[in-house]
């Protein structure tokens, strides 16, 4: 954009980005040279023995997983029928679809309290999962519909024209095309569900059930406050989000972005 | 934004002849599932909301006493309650104004050819993934009164700026704003580096024919054709506000003295807390109707003044770039 040609001026713009780019490190930092300070690995050592430790993360990965799954066999279904058939008022039912996309989730917090005991539900990893993929499928319906929306008319009639019903169109011609979107929709469900605190904290109460994001509050019970192993526990729960990152970097920035771009 | 795209393909469908209708098979079954799931899940607790609002209750014990519209009064003369609205009116303009110019200013240096971009991209990024209770604890350690922010003040010769900055009223709502900054800018910068990319490369080389410099370039040419990311941003940043929770619940639980209350933690407090349910919900409802008529309302701003059609190309042609 900017068109620095003089030496010096190219300095200043690296020394600017340096300097703005350092505050955004430090955190990083501070967090891993907390977690070292006292025991050194010994604090990692202590967090790793806590029985049970790896739950948090299977539960996280159950959790996100049956999100993920829901949200996408769901919009798929939801964004064909919405961009390529017939619906009446068809209109209507998108709009009272999109009106929950504003919704704040703790909204949901009594009556979803209520009801998952009444019909048995809570504590389990239902109470969290349908919530969620709740949340989530508006938006989602949202990205994938104008994704199909901008797929040609013309190849779902030859499609039909060569004998092939609703189903068939759905199963070779949609799931196939619409994979970039898809894996849009995959990140930022992904994202959304690993990363709740708010739905595990209220429905998820016994300690065998509970997720990662509500490892640092277990950890002050643990260690009655000891600051060096939360945040070795820290490091921990962040490892996982930062590796997916970095393996996956395109695909995230994409994800988040059509998160944004609504 | 896209909805008003949206609308024009509908009216599109609706008026296309019958005989292409009739071959198009039925829809409503393949959008059942969405509705029940969502529409259904979340219009029910909306309704069972909207009723417990009108209740004295404490969630648990059988005798919910009806109260009417008495718990609306109550919010009506609720100074905590306007604290909160105030704070969550001043979190989105502080936030949303510093992490616009951080985001444009990174996404046009990074476009800039320095060295490390690439670096540089994953630093302000990874914040975006990482989750906010994962992270709460290392502020909470950064920001108290022996952690790293005031010994790194002490050793530049800043020591007398030195202060306890989440335990005391005046400095926890900006604590809480810079965490909330260093988490979102890297999806500011993002969206603004992919917008960027879309500025026809001839309109900046004959700006600077014409004699532009760098700063004329980003005011006059690059920041206008921004707009449509910038108030997709603002939507996003408005309902982000509005659904806060997991930052000040976890660094300052929203004190010290309700200096850090917002909608989300006081509702929490109210229902699972103090077990006020009632009146939780009817704070619930106020929360929801300010969140649809803010949505509504950015939505008519922005597609009104200039941003209209080229906005809408410009989306267009940045999600089909992608």
């Amino acid at each position: 954009m900017f068109e620095v040609r003089r030496w010096w001026s190219k300095g200043i713009l690296q020394l600017v980005a340096t300097l703005l780019v350092l505050p955004y490190l430090l955190p990083l930092v501070a967090m891993v040279q907390g977690s070292f300070q006292g025991d050194g690995w010994g604090n990692y050592r202590d967090v790793l023995q806590v029985p049970g430790f790896f739950r948090f993360f299977v539960n996280s990965a159950v959790i996100a997983a049956g999100v993920i799954v829901i949200v996408y066999v769901v919009t798929m279904l939801a964004s064909y029928g919405f961009a390529k058939l017939h619906i009446r008022a068809r209109e209507v039912y998108f709009w009272l679809l999109l009106a929950c996309l504003t919704l704040p989730e703790v909204v949901l917090l009594t009556p979803l309290f209520t009801t998952t005991q009444t019909v048995g539900l809570f504590n389990t990893y239902w109470a969290v999962i349908l919530p969620l993929a709740a949340l989530q499928v508006p938006f989602a319906v949202l990205l994938t519909r104008n994704f199909i929306n901008g797929l040609p008319d013309e190849m779902f009639e030859a499609a039909r024209v060569d004998g092939a019903n609703s189903v068939r169109g759905f199963l070779y011609l949609v799931i196939p095309l619409t994979r970039p979107i898809a894996a849009a929709v995959l990140i930022f469900t992904l994202i959304g569900a690993w990363n709740d605190y708010l739905m595990p904290l209220v429905f998820l109460q016994s300690q065998d059930m509970q997720t990662i994001t509500l490892v640092p509050q277990f950890f002050v019970g643990e260690f009655s406050n000891d600051q060096t192993k939360i945040l070795a526990s820290a490091v921990l729960t962040a490892i996982p989000e930062v590796v997916a990152y970095l393996c996956l970097q395109g695909l995230f920035e994409r994800g988040l972005s059509a998160g944004a771009i609504k | 934004m896209t909805v008003a795209s949206q609308r024009l393909t509908a009216s599109g469908v609706g008026s296309s002849s019958r005989p292409r209708r009739r071959l198009t098979a039925p829809g409503l079954p393949w959008i059942l599932p969405a509705l029940v799931l969502s529409v259904g899940l979340i219009y029910y607790c909306i309704a069972y909301t909207g009723y417990i609002s009108t209740l004295n209750w404490d969630g648990a014990s059988p005798d919910k006493i009806s109260v009417g519209a008495q718990n609306y009064l109550n919010i009506a003369r609720d100074p905590i309650f306007w604290r909160a609205i105030w704070h969550t009116v001043a979190f989105f303009v502080v936030t949303f104004v510093v992490q616009t110019v951080l985001g444009v200013v990174f996404a046009v240096i990074m476009h800039s050819r320095i060295r490390l971009a690439v670096l540089y991209k994953v630093v302000v990024f990874v914040p975006v993934v990482l989750a906010p209770a994962i992270m709460a604890p290392v502020f909470r350690q950064i920001f108290a009164a022996d952690g790293q922010l005031n010994w790194l003040l002490a050793h530049v010769g800043l020591g007398f700026l030195a202060q306890p900055w989440i335990g005391q009223e005046s400095t926890a709502l900006p604590v809480i704003m810079v965490i909330t900054i260093w988490q979102w800018t890297g999806l500011t910068f993002v969206l603004y580096y992919a917008a960027m990319s879309q500025i026809d490369q001839s309109l900046l080389e004959a700006a600077r024919i014409d004699g532009a410099g760098n700063l004329r370039t980003l005011v006059s040419i690059i920041w206008p054709s921004l707009r449509g990311t910038t108030v997709a941003l603002a939507i996003l940043g408005a309902i982000g506000a509005l659904k806060t929770f997991d930052v000040p619940w976890l660094v300052t639980i929203a004190g010290p003295n309700n200096a850090t209350q917002f909608l989300g933690t006081y509702i929490y407090q109210m229902t699972i807390q103090l077990a006020h349910v009632g009146y939780g919900a009817a704070l619930s409802i106020v929360l929801l109707v300010i969140a649809l008529a803010m949505a509504i309302v950015l939505q008519l701003v922005g597609r009104e003044d200039g941003g209209g059609r080229a906005g809408r190309a410009a989306r267009r042609r940045e999600r089909e770039g992608r």
